[in-house]
């Protein structure tokens, strides 16, 4: 009998926003997947397209870049410029053959616990779904240095 | 061969009366059809000048060279439309000052070489917009046009099979005028972002970064496509990455020398579509 498919998510998120907001879910004892692996940031800003192809390179299936809503931003304008370079970076990869489905992006303040939770429940779901990413699986075993996630 | 004459002449003029201390062109290559670089210091070097429609590469990058413009002396250079917004995006980055360069701009029809109008970077705003309106087609619309209609699986296998002749020579680094960066981010090992062994992943990894870094700067010069000695149709993913920024953000890559980096700018209502 097989095991059914847990897949790995790398989440980055900022400090300010989604990571205190994960820390809301927490407290407020809110069960959610524990797929989820989460890098905190100092900002959205902060988060280089680099972190995004580290962690596939080291075998997540899916990953998740999470920050301040628009405005909110501690540094005043880290999230804005973040976005710019996510609108282009999903184009490349999505130009490139990474489904954008396996790399998504979203907004979480740090009073929303709750859509936390309902979010890391949801894409851990849809990464189970469309199952292992065997396609750069299979690149990372050429490499014959070991996924370490 | 009228406008090749023309500029021989005014680049000795320009040396001799000591308005610039260089001029950049092409010479005579190892076939007919290919062209080298030339720089030109006396006017004898001048008379080895070479115009014509077989003179392709935008030779923006040697402006960056380490100690060149450190004199505030003036440099001149040939450069066709692409070229000329090489040097806007560069002034824009902060890499050279446009008042120090004197443009000998030109271009060509099949074989007719014809000059452009101007000498500065900011005498060529008018042509620039309307290439902006109107941009040349390439020949690589086609395949752009089969590779978007691919799935995602195709488009991976697509891409794994054209990296996986990449050898990491770095050719088409080294041949772009917009790879400046003193310590690229392949070099660096602590940490090492990308695989520097040229498996297909890492051979993906820096495929999918360079086009990165020159989202919304590359303007479509074709010297990497060139420089590349396993064609990889590098351009391509170049070119697609273009046309994202000019459809999402407006932008169209060294219109003028005071133009903001796509991004390094934001505006506040950025498209979010795809943000959950």
């Amino acid at each position: 009998m097989s095991e059914p498919f847990e897949p790995k998510i790398v989440a980055f998120v900022c400090t300010y926003c989604t990571y205190a907001g994960a820390d809301l879910a927490g407290t407020s004892r809110l069960k959610y997947a524990p797929n989820v692996r989460i890098v905190r940031l100092p900002c959205t800003g902060r988060i280089s397209p680099m972190f995004i192809l580290k962690a596939l390179q080291k075998g997540a299936d899916g990953v998740l870049v999470s920050g301040c809503h628009p405005g909110d931003c501690h540094f005043t304008h880290g999230n804005y410029h973040a976005r710019r370079r996510w609108m282009v970076f999903r184009a490349l990869l999505d130009f490139t053959g990474i489904p954008p489905e396996r790399v998504m992006f979203s907004w979480i303040s740090a009073a929303e616990g709750s859509k936390f939770a309902d979010l890391i429940n949801s894409v851990t779901e849809d990464i189970r779904k469309l199952g292992p990413f065997d396609q750069y699986q299979e690149l990372i075993t050429e490499t014959e240095s070991p996924a370490t996630l | 061969m009228i406008t090749q004459e023309k500029y021989r002449t005014t680049v000795k003029e320009l040396l001799a009366n000591g308005t610039i201390k260089m001029a950049i062109g092409y010479r005579p290559g190892s076939t007919p059809d290919r062209r080298r670089p030339l720089f030109i210091r006396t006017s004898e070097e001048a008379d080895q000048l070479v115009l014509d429609s077989t003179c392709i590469t935008n030779l923006s990058g040697y402006l960056v060279t380490e100690g060149l413009l450190s004199d505030e002396k003036q440099v001149g250079i040939f450069l066709r439309p692409e070229g000329i917004r090489s040097i806007n995006i560069l002034a824009a980055e902060y890499q050279l000052n446009v008042d120090q360069i004197v443009i000998f701009g030109f271009d060509s029809t099949g074989r007719e070489v014809r000059p452009l109008q101007g000498r500065n970077a900011g005498d060529f705003s008018a042509l620039l917009t309307e290439i902006k309106e109107n941009p040349p087609l390439t020949s690589k619309e086609p395949l752009l046009e089969r590779v978007e209609k691919m799935n995602a699986k195709e488009r991976f296998d697509f891409w794994q099979e054209e990296f996986s002749r990449c050898i990491k020579c770095y050719a088409c680094r080294q041949a772009c005028p917009m790879c400046y960066c003193r310590r690229c981010i392949v070099d660096s090992n602590q940490p090492q972002w990308i695989n520097t062994s040229s498996h297909t992943l890492g051979n993906f990894e820096w495929n999918v970064v360079r086009a990165f870094h020159l989202s919304g700067r590359c303007v479509q010069c074709g010297n990497c496509d060139r420089a590349c000695p396993v064609n990889i149709p590098l351009r391509l993913i170049n070119q697609r990455m273009a046309k994202e920024v000019v459809d999402g953000f407006d932008h169209f890559a060294g219109l003028s020398p005071t133009q903001e980096p796509v991004l390094a700018s934001f505006k506040k209502d950025d498209t979010e579509t795809f943000i959950l």
